[in-house]
Protein backbone atom coordinates (compact mmCIF):
# COMPACT_ATOMS: atom_id res chain seq x y z
CA UNK A 1 0.00 0.00 0.00
CA UNK A 2 2.65 2.37 1.08
CA UNK A 3 5.69 2.51 -1.65
CA UNK A 4 9.18 3.27 -0.11
CA UNK A 5 10.07 7.12 -0.19
CA UNK A 6 12.01 8.05 -3.63
CA UNK A 7 14.17 10.72 -2.42
CA UNK A 8 15.89 10.73 0.94
CA UNK A 9 17.02 12.99 3.71
CA UNK A 10 19.80 15.19 3.39
CA UNK A 11 20.88 14.21 6.33
CA UNK A 12 24.42 16.20 7.53
CA UNK A 13 26.22 17.21 10.30
CA UNK A 14 23.48 20.36 10.83
CA UNK A 15 22.08 21.11 14.20
CA UNK A 16 19.19 19.38 14.83
CA UNK A 17 15.49 20.97 14.39
CA UNK A 18 14.41 19.42 17.61
CA UNK A 19 16.86 17.97 20.29
CA UNK A 20 15.44 16.60 23.73
CA UNK A 21 17.55 16.41 26.81
CA UNK A 22 16.84 14.12 29.68
CA UNK A 23 13.05 15.19 28.57
CA UNK A 24 10.89 14.30 32.01
CA UNK A 25 7.03 14.48 32.43
CA UNK A 26 5.28 13.36 35.62
CA UNK A 27 1.29 12.92 35.67
CA UNK A 28 0.63 12.97 39.60
CA UNK A 29 3.17 9.46 40.20
CA UNK A 30 3.00 8.26 37.11
CA UNK A 31 6.37 9.21 34.87
CA UNK A 32 4.93 9.82 31.40
CA UNK A 33 8.43 10.24 30.23
CA UNK A 34 11.92 8.98 32.25
CA UNK A 35 14.34 10.77 30.70
CA UNK A 36 14.15 10.78 27.17
CA UNK A 37 17.20 12.13 25.30
CA UNK A 38 16.88 12.03 20.84
CA UNK A 39 17.23 14.27 18.05
CA UNK A 40 15.14 15.53 15.19
CA UNK A 41 17.46 16.44 12.19
CA UNK A 42 16.30 18.90 8.75
CA UNK A 43 14.33 17.29 6.35
CA UNK A 44 13.82 14.08 8.59
CA UNK A 45 10.99 11.67 9.05
CA UNK A 46 11.22 9.99 13.09
CA UNK A 47 8.95 8.01 13.69
CA UNK A 48 7.72 6.88 17.47
CA UNK A 49 6.28 3.77 18.13
CA UNK A 50 5.94 1.51 20.78
CA UNK A 51 3.06 0.43 23.34
CA UNK A 52 0.12 2.46 24.16
CA UNK A 53 0.97 4.41 27.24
CA UNK A 54 4.53 4.19 26.23
CA UNK A 55 4.85 8.09 26.32
CA UNK A 56 4.91 8.49 22.36
CA UNK A 57 2.16 11.32 22.18
CA UNK A 58 3.12 12.92 25.35
CA UNK A 59 6.74 13.56 23.53
CA UNK A 60 4.51 14.82 20.91
CA UNK A 61 2.62 16.96 23.04
CA UNK A 62 5.36 18.07 24.90
CA UNK A 63 7.39 19.10 21.88
CA UNK A 64 4.73 21.82 21.09
CA UNK A 65 4.31 22.69 24.71
CA UNK A 66 0.30 21.06 24.56
CA UNK A 67 1.96 19.75 28.08
CA UNK A 68 5.30 21.87 29.72
CA UNK A 69 8.30 19.42 30.85
CA UNK A 70 9.27 18.64 34.15
CA UNK A 71 13.13 18.54 33.09
CA UNK A 72 15.44 18.27 31.37
CA UNK A 73 15.10 20.41 27.84
CA UNK A 74 13.95 20.77 24.35
CA UNK A 75 15.47 22.89 22.16
CA UNK A 76 14.03 24.45 18.82
CA UNK A 77 16.82 25.62 16.27
CA UNK A 78 19.31 25.96 19.07
CA UNK A 79 17.49 27.62 21.52
CA UNK A 80 15.84 26.45 24.50
CA UNK A 81 12.15 26.51 24.50
CA UNK A 82 10.77 28.56 27.37
CA UNK A 83 8.19 26.51 29.68
CA UNK A 84 6.01 29.10 29.57
CA UNK A 85 2.48 29.15 28.62
CA UNK A 86 3.31 32.60 26.62
CA UNK A 87 6.39 31.32 25.15
CA UNK A 88 5.32 28.40 23.59
CA UNK A 89 2.34 30.05 21.69
CA UNK A 90 5.22 31.74 19.71
CA UNK A 91 6.93 28.52 19.30
CA UNK A 92 3.84 26.86 18.43
CA UNK A 93 3.35 28.75 15.43
CA UNK A 94 6.30 26.76 13.87
CA UNK A 95 4.98 23.69 14.56
CA UNK A 96 2.21 22.23 12.74
CA UNK A 97 0.34 19.25 14.66
CA UNK A 98 -2.17 16.77 13.40
CA UNK A 99 -4.60 15.14 15.80
CA UNK A 100 -5.69 11.38 16.13
CA UNK A 101 -9.15 12.94 16.02
CA UNK A 102 -8.74 15.21 13.80
CA UNK A 103 -10.36 18.08 15.49
CA UNK A 104 -11.44 20.31 12.24
CA UNK A 105 -13.41 22.99 13.53
CA UNK A 106 -16.63 21.78 12.86
CA UNK A 107 -18.18 25.37 12.28
CA UNK A 108 -15.96 26.42 9.10
CA UNK A 109 -15.55 25.12 5.72
CA UNK A 110 -12.39 23.08 4.86
CA UNK A 111 -10.96 26.23 3.43
CA UNK A 112 -12.28 28.15 6.47
CA UNK A 113 -10.14 26.09 8.67
CA UNK A 114 -7.05 25.65 6.79
CA UNK A 115 -7.61 30.20 6.71
CA UNK A 116 -7.97 30.28 9.98
CA UNK A 117 -4.33 30.14 11.32
CA UNK A 118 -3.04 32.64 8.99
CA UNK A 119 -5.74 34.74 9.21
CA UNK A 120 -6.34 35.21 12.77
CA UNK A 121 -2.27 34.37 14.11
CA UNK A 122 -0.39 35.68 11.57
CA UNK A 123 -2.66 38.41 10.26
CA UNK A 124 -2.50 37.58 6.74
CA UNK A 125 -4.52 39.40 4.44
CA UNK A 126 -7.79 37.33 3.51
CA UNK A 127 -7.18 37.00 0.30
CA UNK A 128 -3.55 36.31 0.67
CA UNK A 129 -4.72 33.46 3.03
CA UNK A 130 -7.45 32.21 0.88
CA UNK A 131 -4.98 31.30 -2.06
CA UNK A 132 -2.72 29.30 -0.64
CA UNK A 133 -5.60 27.43 1.50
CA UNK A 134 -6.60 26.37 -1.95
CA UNK A 135 -3.09 25.29 -2.88
CA UNK A 136 -2.57 23.66 -0.08
CA UNK A 137 -6.36 21.66 -0.36
CA UNK A 138 -5.20 20.76 -4.11
CA UNK A 139 -2.50 19.45 -2.77
CA UNK A 140 -3.70 17.29 -0.17
CA UNK A 141 -5.99 16.06 -3.36
CA UNK A 142 -9.33 18.05 -1.81
CA UNK A 143 -9.72 21.02 -4.07
CA UNK A 144 -13.69 20.02 -4.74
CA UNK A 145 -14.05 20.17 -1.02
CA UNK A 146 -13.02 23.27 -0.09
CA UNK A 147 -16.70 24.19 0.56
CA UNK A 148 -17.58 21.50 2.37
CA UNK A 149 -18.03 21.09 5.74
CA UNK A 150 -16.18 18.85 7.88
CA UNK A 151 -19.34 16.92 8.67
CA UNK A 152 -19.78 16.17 5.59
CA UNK A 153 -16.15 14.67 4.73
CA UNK A 154 -15.00 11.12 5.50
CA UNK A 155 -12.08 10.64 7.92
CA UNK A 156 -9.52 10.21 5.29
CA UNK A 157 -10.84 13.46 4.12
CA UNK A 158 -10.95 15.37 7.56
CA UNK A 159 -7.45 14.02 8.19
CA UNK A 160 -6.29 15.73 4.82
CA UNK A 161 -7.89 19.04 6.09
CA UNK A 162 -6.16 18.40 9.05
CA UNK A 163 -2.99 18.58 7.50
CA UNK A 164 -3.55 21.00 4.87
CA UNK A 165 -4.65 23.69 7.99
CA UNK A 166 -1.62 22.53 10.06
CA UNK A 167 0.64 22.95 6.77
CA UNK A 168 -1.01 27.10 6.16
CA UNK A 169 1.08 28.07 9.19
CA UNK A 170 4.42 27.38 6.89
CA UNK A 171 5.80 25.20 9.94
CA UNK A 172 9.03 23.95 10.17
CA UNK A 173 8.46 20.24 11.30
CA UNK A 174 5.44 18.51 11.52
CA UNK A 175 4.08 16.86 14.20
CA UNK A 176 1.25 13.71 13.48
CA UNK A 177 -0.01 12.54 16.68
CA UNK A 178 -1.31 8.71 15.96
CA UNK A 179 -3.01 10.36 12.61
CA UNK A 180 -4.36 7.10 10.87
CA UNK A 181 -5.62 5.71 14.19
CA UNK A 182 -9.53 6.38 14.72
CA UNK A 183 -9.62 6.42 10.49
CA UNK A 184 -11.62 3.24 8.31
CA UNK A 185 -9.05 1.28 6.98
CA UNK A 186 -9.45 2.05 3.43
CA UNK A 187 -8.62 5.85 3.60
CA UNK A 188 -5.77 5.62 5.57
CA UNK A 189 -4.02 5.00 2.66
CA UNK A 190 -4.61 8.27 1.24
CA UNK A 191 -3.62 10.17 4.52
CA UNK A 192 -0.18 8.24 4.77
CA UNK A 193 0.20 8.94 1.02
CA UNK A 194 0.02 12.48 1.78
CA UNK A 195 2.43 11.78 4.43
CA UNK A 196 5.04 10.21 1.96
CA UNK A 197 4.64 13.30 -0.33
CA UNK A 198 5.47 15.61 2.27
CA UNK A 199 8.55 13.68 3.36
CA UNK A 200 9.91 13.46 -0.10
CA UNK A 201 9.50 16.98 0.01
CA UNK A 202 11.94 17.46 2.56
CA UNK A 203 9.54 18.14 5.72
CA UNK A 204 10.55 17.29 8.93
CA UNK A 205 8.66 15.51 10.81
CA UNK A 206 7.55 13.14 14.09
CA UNK A 207 5.05 11.20 13.57
CA UNK A 208 3.70 9.04 16.32
CA UNK A 209 2.22 5.71 14.72
CA UNK A 210 1.14 2.36 15.15
CA UNK A 211 1.48 1.69 11.13
CA UNK A 212 4.73 -0.27 10.72
CA UNK A 213 4.88 -0.69 7.02
CA UNK A 214 4.75 3.56 7.11
CA UNK A 215 7.85 3.56 9.59
CA UNK A 216 9.72 1.29 7.60
CA UNK A 217 9.50 2.47 4.41
CA UNK A 218 8.87 6.30 5.03
CA UNK A 219 10.64 6.81 8.19
CA UNK A 220 14.39 7.88 8.33
CA UNK A 221 14.62 7.16 12.17
CA UNK A 222 12.97 4.67 14.70
CA UNK A 223 12.43 5.53 18.29
CA UNK A 224 11.02 2.80 20.10
CA UNK A 225 9.64 3.96 22.84
CA UNK A 226 8.22 2.33 26.47
CA UNK A 227 7.33 2.76 29.91
CA UNK A 228 8.29 6.42 29.33
CA UNK A 229 12.12 5.64 28.32
CA UNK A 230 13.67 5.39 24.83
CA UNK A 231 14.39 1.21 24.51
CA UNK A 232 16.17 1.86 21.13
CA UNK A 233 16.74 3.72 18.34
CA UNK A 234 18.56 3.70 14.80
CA UNK A 235 17.89 3.39 11.22
CA UNK A 236 14.17 1.45 10.15
CA UNK A 237 16.60 -1.58 8.90
CA UNK A 238 17.75 -1.33 11.86
CA UNK A 239 15.22 -1.68 14.02
CA UNK A 240 12.75 -3.80 11.92
CA UNK A 241 15.07 -6.48 10.57
CA UNK A 242 17.36 -6.56 13.50
CA UNK A 243 16.15 -5.24 16.95
CA UNK A 244 18.54 -5.53 19.57
CA UNK A 245 16.40 -5.26 22.73
CA UNK A 246 13.94 -8.00 24.27
CA UNK A 247 11.01 -5.19 24.53
CA UNK A 248 11.11 -4.69 20.82
CA UNK A 249 11.06 -7.55 20.00
CA UNK A 250 7.96 -8.21 22.38
CA UNK A 251 6.43 -5.39 21.06
CA UNK A 252 6.50 -6.47 17.24
CA UNK A 253 5.36 -9.90 18.23
CA UNK A 254 2.71 -8.83 19.92
CA UNK A 255 1.75 -6.56 16.39
CA UNK A 256 2.15 -9.77 14.52
CA UNK A 257 5.27 -8.22 13.03
CA UNK A 258 7.68 -10.18 11.80
CA UNK A 259 11.27 -8.81 11.41
CA UNK B 1 -74.34 38.03 30.91
CA UNK B 2 -73.64 40.07 28.02
CA UNK B 3 -70.55 40.54 26.02
CA UNK B 4 -69.68 43.42 24.74
CA UNK B 5 -66.49 42.67 22.12
CA UNK B 6 -67.11 46.68 21.11
CA UNK B 7 -64.39 47.66 24.50
CA UNK B 8 -61.62 45.51 22.33
CA UNK B 9 -61.84 47.37 19.38
CA UNK B 10 -62.22 50.93 20.69
CA UNK B 11 -59.07 50.08 22.94
CA UNK B 12 -57.24 48.45 20.10
CA UNK B 13 -54.70 51.60 19.72
CA UNK B 14 -53.80 51.05 23.60
CA UNK B 15 -53.77 47.11 23.36
CA UNK B 16 -50.88 47.94 19.89
CA UNK B 17 -49.23 50.09 22.10
CA UNK B 18 -49.18 47.73 25.01
CA UNK B 19 -48.08 44.92 22.57
CA UNK B 20 -45.09 47.38 21.34
CA UNK B 21 -43.52 47.62 24.54
CA UNK B 22 -44.15 44.38 25.37
CA UNK B 23 -41.95 43.26 22.54
CA UNK B 24 -39.49 46.06 23.27
CA UNK B 25 -39.18 44.74 26.81
CA UNK B 26 -38.28 40.97 26.03
CA UNK B 27 -35.77 42.14 22.77
CA UNK B 28 -34.08 44.81 24.80
CA UNK B 29 -33.71 42.07 27.69
CA UNK B 30 -32.59 39.49 25.47
CA UNK B 31 -29.78 42.33 24.35
CA UNK B 32 -28.41 42.96 26.96
CA UNK B 33 -29.05 39.09 28.78
CA UNK B 34 -27.16 37.36 25.87
CA UNK B 35 -23.79 39.14 25.88
CA UNK B 36 -24.16 39.27 30.11
CA UNK B 37 -25.05 35.83 30.30
CA UNK B 38 -21.54 35.00 28.12
CA UNK B 39 -19.49 37.37 29.96
CA UNK B 40 -20.97 35.70 33.57
CA UNK B 41 -20.06 32.29 31.38
CA UNK B 42 -17.19 33.29 31.04
CA UNK B 43 -16.25 34.64 34.39
CA UNK B 44 -17.37 31.53 35.89
CA UNK B 45 -14.73 29.08 33.87
CA UNK B 46 -11.68 31.73 34.40
CA UNK B 47 -8.87 30.70 36.31
CA UNK B 48 -9.14 33.58 38.34
CA UNK B 49 -10.76 32.53 41.35
CA UNK B 50 -12.73 36.01 42.81
CA UNK B 51 -14.21 36.42 38.95
CA UNK B 52 -15.99 32.66 39.18
CA UNK B 53 -17.21 33.02 42.25
CA UNK B 54 -18.43 36.52 41.62
CA UNK B 55 -20.14 35.26 38.61
CA UNK B 56 -21.31 31.63 40.57
CA UNK B 57 -22.98 34.11 43.76
CA UNK B 58 -24.89 36.42 40.67
CA UNK B 59 -26.31 33.36 38.90
CA UNK B 60 -27.42 31.52 42.31
CA UNK B 61 -28.86 34.82 43.52
CA UNK B 62 -30.84 36.07 40.81
CA UNK B 63 -31.81 32.30 39.72
CA UNK B 64 -33.58 31.70 42.56
CA UNK B 65 -35.55 34.29 43.56
CA UNK B 66 -39.01 35.27 42.23
CA UNK B 67 -39.00 37.31 38.88
CA UNK B 68 -42.06 39.34 40.77
CA UNK B 69 -39.75 40.10 43.67
CA UNK B 70 -36.50 41.15 41.30
CA UNK B 71 -39.14 43.56 39.81
CA UNK B 72 -40.26 45.10 43.43
CA UNK B 73 -36.99 45.29 44.62
CA UNK B 74 -35.64 46.85 41.34
CA UNK B 75 -38.75 49.51 41.50
CA UNK B 76 -38.66 50.54 45.08
CA UNK B 77 -35.33 49.69 46.24
CA UNK B 78 -32.74 50.82 43.69
CA UNK B 79 -33.51 54.20 43.91
CA UNK B 80 -32.98 54.58 47.81
CA UNK B 81 -30.14 52.16 47.27
CA UNK B 82 -28.34 53.84 44.34
CA UNK B 83 -29.86 57.31 43.72
CA UNK B 84 -30.32 56.44 40.15
CA UNK B 85 -33.88 57.30 38.98
CA UNK B 86 -34.81 55.72 36.09
CA UNK B 87 -37.88 54.97 34.46
CA UNK B 88 -40.76 52.47 34.78
CA UNK B 89 -39.54 50.78 31.46
CA UNK B 90 -36.02 51.10 32.16
CA UNK B 91 -36.04 49.52 35.71
CA UNK B 92 -37.89 46.60 34.30
CA UNK B 93 -35.61 46.14 32.03
CA UNK B 94 -32.64 46.34 34.12
CA UNK B 95 -34.87 43.64 36.24
CA UNK B 96 -35.77 41.37 33.59
CA UNK B 97 -32.27 41.44 32.65
CA UNK B 98 -30.35 40.20 35.95
CA UNK B 99 -32.54 37.19 35.87
CA UNK B 100 -32.27 36.59 32.50
CA UNK B 101 -28.55 36.76 32.38
CA UNK B 102 -28.39 34.63 35.39
CA UNK B 103 -30.34 31.48 33.25
CA UNK B 104 -28.23 32.29 30.19
CA UNK B 105 -24.96 32.51 31.91
CA UNK B 106 -25.83 28.85 32.79
CA UNK B 107 -27.09 27.88 29.85
CA UNK B 108 -23.69 29.19 27.81
CA UNK B 109 -21.12 27.75 30.62
CA UNK B 110 -22.70 24.41 30.12
CA UNK B 111 -22.35 24.93 26.36
CA UNK B 112 -19.06 26.08 26.62
CA UNK B 113 -18.03 23.07 28.51
CA UNK B 114 -19.41 20.98 26.50
CA UNK B 115 -16.81 21.51 23.21
CA UNK B 116 -14.23 19.37 23.51
CA UNK B 117 -10.38 20.15 24.59
CA UNK B 118 -9.41 18.64 21.69
CA UNK B 119 -10.85 21.57 19.73
CA UNK B 120 -9.58 24.22 21.93
CA UNK B 121 -5.53 22.32 21.55
CA UNK B 122 -6.32 22.49 17.65
CA UNK B 123 -6.25 26.51 18.28
CA UNK B 124 -3.59 26.24 20.48
CA UNK B 125 -1.77 23.99 18.28
CA UNK B 126 -1.74 26.81 15.37
CA UNK B 127 -0.38 29.59 17.83
CA UNK B 128 -3.83 31.29 18.99
CA UNK B 129 -4.02 32.73 22.18
CA UNK B 130 -6.46 31.69 24.91
CA UNK B 131 -8.78 34.35 23.78
CA UNK B 132 -8.68 33.50 20.26
CA UNK B 133 -9.20 30.21 21.12
CA UNK B 134 -12.62 31.54 23.28
CA UNK B 135 -13.61 33.52 20.07
CA UNK B 136 -12.45 31.72 17.11
CA UNK B 137 -13.16 28.23 18.35
CA UNK B 138 -15.12 27.46 21.18
CA UNK B 139 -17.71 30.17 21.50
CA UNK B 140 -18.80 29.66 17.72
CA UNK B 141 -19.74 25.98 18.53
CA UNK B 142 -21.15 26.70 22.41
CA UNK B 143 -23.18 29.32 21.02
CA UNK B 144 -24.71 26.90 18.27
CA UNK B 145 -25.65 24.37 20.29
CA UNK B 146 -27.32 26.52 23.07
CA UNK B 147 -29.19 27.87 20.96
CA UNK B 148 -32.71 25.86 21.44
CA UNK B 149 -32.11 26.57 25.10
CA UNK B 150 -31.76 30.26 24.32
CA UNK B 151 -34.64 30.46 21.91
CA UNK B 152 -37.01 28.92 24.87
CA UNK B 153 -35.76 31.10 27.24
CA UNK B 154 -36.69 34.09 24.82
CA UNK B 155 -40.63 32.48 24.62
CA UNK B 156 -40.30 32.44 28.53
CA UNK B 157 -39.13 35.91 28.53
CA UNK B 158 -41.69 36.96 26.28
CA UNK B 159 -44.61 35.75 28.49
CA UNK B 160 -42.75 36.93 31.60
CA UNK B 161 -42.40 40.28 30.36
CA UNK B 162 -45.80 40.51 31.83
CA UNK B 163 -45.01 40.60 35.37
CA UNK B 164 -43.47 44.02 34.95
CA UNK B 165 -47.46 45.16 35.13
CA UNK B 166 -47.01 45.79 38.87
CA UNK B 167 -44.69 48.13 38.46
CA UNK B 168 -47.11 50.47 35.90
CA UNK B 169 -45.14 49.68 33.02
CA UNK B 170 -47.33 50.53 30.16
CA UNK B 171 -46.84 46.53 28.55
CA UNK B 172 -49.87 44.92 27.09
CA UNK B 173 -50.91 43.41 30.04
CA UNK B 174 -50.96 46.68 31.81
CA UNK B 175 -52.75 48.27 29.07
CA UNK B 176 -55.22 45.34 29.12
CA UNK B 177 -55.93 45.16 32.72
CA UNK B 178 -56.52 49.49 32.83
CA UNK B 179 -59.42 49.07 30.01
CA UNK B 180 -61.22 46.56 32.22
CA UNK B 181 -60.59 48.46 35.64
CA UNK B 182 -62.17 51.48 33.70
CA UNK B 183 -64.74 49.09 31.52
CA UNK B 184 -65.62 46.42 33.94
CA UNK B 185 -65.31 44.34 30.27
CA UNK B 186 -62.81 41.66 32.37
CA UNK B 187 -63.89 38.58 30.02
CA UNK B 188 -63.50 40.14 26.81
CA UNK B 189 -60.26 42.32 27.83
CA UNK B 190 -58.44 38.58 29.41
CA UNK B 191 -60.13 37.14 26.37
CA UNK B 192 -58.64 39.56 24.05
CA UNK B 193 -54.98 39.58 26.20
CA UNK B 194 -54.95 35.96 25.73
CA UNK B 195 -55.59 35.92 22.02
CA UNK B 196 -52.56 38.64 21.69
CA UNK B 197 -50.13 36.89 24.13
CA UNK B 198 -51.02 33.12 22.25
CA UNK B 199 -50.72 34.67 18.54
CA UNK B 200 -47.66 36.12 19.09
CA UNK B 201 -45.86 33.50 21.69
CA UNK B 202 -46.94 30.58 19.13
CA UNK B 203 -45.48 30.91 15.85
CA UNK B 204 -42.12 31.87 17.97
CA UNK B 205 -42.61 28.46 19.75
CA UNK B 206 -43.05 26.85 16.46
CA UNK B 207 -39.29 29.17 15.40
CA UNK B 208 -37.68 27.01 18.59
CA UNK B 209 -38.97 23.99 16.89
CA UNK B 210 -37.47 24.26 13.95
CA UNK B 211 -33.94 25.59 15.11
CA UNK B 212 -33.98 22.87 17.37
CA UNK B 213 -33.85 20.67 14.51
CA UNK B 214 -31.88 22.80 12.44
CA UNK B 215 -29.36 22.87 14.73
CA UNK B 216 -29.21 19.18 16.15
CA UNK B 217 -25.33 18.67 17.07
CA UNK B 218 -23.82 17.05 13.79
CA UNK B 219 -20.10 16.08 14.25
Amino acid sequence: MIEPRKTGPAVSEQIPVVAYRNVKKMFGAFAALAGVSMEVREGEVVCLIGPSGSGKSTLLRCTNGLELIDSGEIVLDGARMPQDWSGMRKLRQRMGMVFQNFELFPHKTALGNVMTGPITVLKQPRKMAERKAIELLTKVGLADKAASYPAQLSGGQQQRVAIARALAMDPEIMLFDEPTSALDPETIGEVLNVMKQLAEEGMTMVVVTHEMTFAKRVGDWIVVMDRGIIVEQGSPDRIFDAPTKERTRDFFSHLGWSA
Amino acid sequence: MTYDWAVVWENAALLWKGTQVTILLAAMTMAIAVPGGIVLALMRLSSIRVLSIASASFVEFFRNLPLILVIYTAYYVLPVATGLRLSPIATAIVALSLNVSAYNGETFRAGIASIRHGQSEAGYALGMSRFRVMIEVVLPQAVRRVLPVLASTWVSLFKDTSLVSVISVGDLAFESMRVRSQTFRVLEMLTAMAIIYWMLGYPQAKLVDWINSRYRVSE
